[in-house]
């Protein structure tokens, strides 16, 4: 298996809509960051250099498109070159960075380029003159269209389904434990100048904010968000070829999807998925379940829901089961604690911008490890970091990065 | 020169004549005598519900079996903000039921008179009630907590099950 590094990273500014740029647009404007990052470096690369795409994109219904790809394709000038479009629901970002190592590793592509994107508030809901009931209803299709969808079932429902039977387990996340996590993750927004929704708020704030989803309030969701996000991913020829003195290596890749119907669980309160996808990349990279808060900088959390990045802290193994909310209340995730968590700020902070969201996380996670993080820059000792992707009914999907970058460590 | 931007209005629509293959027997049952059914695998004794025909941990066949219309809440939420096709239903209680005797649980509406959380909470004991007017579908029928069942088999447009 080739090695792999992250050698260039693209965002566009996470916004509530692009009403100046179509999905195409934006994919093309990712991509050119990308290339422009790479560039940075000393390398003079243009997209005719890249050997291959994979696509992460969700929803046809947000892009009024099916096979999406194929336009973007197109439009970033990849003609007659293979291209492939990942779909894993909020795990879209995430296992589109695996398929994109996997092409490297694999020795198909010795260059080439992972770009998420996404645009749903094209989406308008007539009755209501708004736009989310429409965003929500397109995502509520990946229910299952026969027992699940009908019963009114949508993403806040079924994450606040696995929420619930984890505090009726180990009587936590409480709201305000949960609260915690929008505070933070608003919060650290304010210092990423491309997220969504940077805001300074309390506590109360969040549990005052308005109910959707027994217990989740207003504050506890993210919001949908327009973006895109490009990696650019080589092997470690390449990565000599062009001299890049800082590449950040993917060590572990770990991905799992877990029973879709969460009836079928033997345990509700458990996004099983996390676990599996968890353990499959630490392994993968020679760390430690039980030893990860310890070894590893900065961890880009799937953060949807509060109460699931809570959650996670625990299948991730950063923190025993049940200890999640007291973590938290220890500032274990803040900026300043023992592990920092989401410090761009997340999805509560940045957005959503479903196929694009896995890649930002990841992407962010690189150039912390660079430190090229700008303001939100956390102090990195051991030169490793974590991207996490969770998604699809149940949150079935998810998949996790583990990366390296190995100067910081000498 | 300020960016204008052009929007059309448009809408993305199928109409479907969906078949509900192996598992039809399960919707027919339910609309005509308000049947629950479940599959159990000939093999390792598992009882779907949803039914499904297949074991999906044996790969052997799984044969109907008859459930009773009686449960316990696993997992429940209220819905205060939801999809364009539902918000008109707002507040509604949604929950995952274990009938008696399955091994899986399914997720249904809870229909409550008081729909507050503490009412439609885990362990609580729920029965099934049925639309009279049904079209063989899961919307067919939902759950109320037992302490309310008569009430609602009382209303003109429900009744109780052939159990
Ligand atoms: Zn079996």
């Amino acid at each position: 298996m080739e090695k792999v590094a992250i050698i260039g990273v693209g965002i566009t500014p996470f916004k509530a809509r692009y009403l100046d740029k179509t999905y195409f647009e934006l994919a093309y404007d990712a991509t050119k960051l990308a290339l422009e990052d790479v560039n940075k470096q000393g390398a003079e690369i243009t997209h005719k250099d890249l050997q291959s795409t994979v696509y992460g994109i969700y929803n046809e219904l947000f892009e009024r498109q099916f096979m999406p790809d194929i336009f973007i394709n197109s439009y970033i000038g990849m003609n007659n070159k293979p291209g492939t479009r990942i779909a894993s629901g909020g795990a879209t970002g995430g296992y589109t960075v695996r398929m994109a190592f996997a092409e490297v590793a694999s020795g198909l592509s010795d260059l080439c380029l992972c770009l998420g994107v996404e645009k749903c508030n094209d989406c308008y809901d007539v009755q209501t003159g708004t736009t989310t009931p429409e965003v929500l209803n397109a995502i509520a299709y990946s229910a299952d269209m026969t027992y699940e969808y009908p019963m009114g079932m949508m993403a806040a429902s079924s994450y606040v389904s696995m929420v619930n039977a984890h505090f009726e387990e180990f009587g936590s996340p409480t709201e305000e434990q949960m609260a915690l996590v929008s505070v933070k993750n608003h919060g650290n927004a304010i210092k990423n100048p491309k997220a969504q929704s940077p805001m300074k708020i309390t506590v109360e704030d969040v549990i005052n904010s308005r109910i959707i989803c027994y217990p989740f309030k207003m504050l506890d969701c993210c919001l949908y968000s327009e973006a895109s996000a490009a990696l650019i991913l080589a092997n470690e020829e390449k990565v000599k070829e062009l001299k890049i003195d800082n590449p950040i290596w993917i060590t572990g890749v770990g991905a799992a999807n877990t029973d879709c119907f969460i009836g079928n669980r033997e345990d509700m309160g458990r996004l099983y998925s996390n676990i599996y996808a968890a353990k499959a990349a630490y392994k993968m990279a020679g760390l430690d379940y039980n030893k990860i808060k310890e070894q590893i900088d900065v961890a880009e959390l799937h953060d949807a829901f509060s109460g699931q990045e809570v959650i996670s802290y625990e299948e991730l193994g950063f923190v025993p089961f049940g200890e999640g909310g007291k973590w938290i209340e220890e500032r274990g995730p803040m900026r300043d604690g023992e592990l920092p968590c989401c410090p761009c700020g997340g999805l509560i902070g940045c957005g959503h911008a479903v196929g694009a969201t896995g890649i930002m996380s990841t992407g962010e996670a690189a150039l912390q490890l660079r430190g090229d993080a700008g303001k939100h820059q956390v102090i990195i000792e051991k030169g490793r970091g974590l991207a996490h992707s969770i998604g699809g009914p149940g949150a079935a999907y998810a998949a996790i990065i583990i990366m390296e970058n190995q100067e910081a460590k000498k | 020169m300020e960016f204008q931007a052009h929007q059309i209005k448009d809408i993305l629509k199928i109409d479907y004549r969906y078949t509900m293959g192996g598992q039809s027997k399960f919707f027919i049952e339910l609309m005509n005598n308000k049947k629950l059914l479940g599959t159990k695998c000939t093999k390792c004794g598992k009882i779907w519900m949803p039914p499904r025909i297949n074991c999906s941990e044996c790969y052997e066949p799984a044969e109907w079996v008859e459930m009773k219309q009686t449960g316990t809440i696993d997992v429940s939420t209220i819905v205060w903000y939801t999809t364009s096709a539902f918000i008109k239903a707002i507040p509604y209680g949604i929950g995952f039921i274990r009938l008696d005797g399955a091994d899986t649980a399914m997720l249904q509406g809870i229909f409550s008179e008081s729909l507050i959380p503490s009412k439609v909470k885990k362990g609580k004991k729920v029965r099934a009630v049925f639309q009279k007017e049904r079209e063989g579908k899961m919307t067919d029928f939902f759950f109320v907590p037992e302490d309310e069942y008569e009430d609602w088999i009382a209303k003109p447009e429900y009744e109780g099950g052939s159990e």
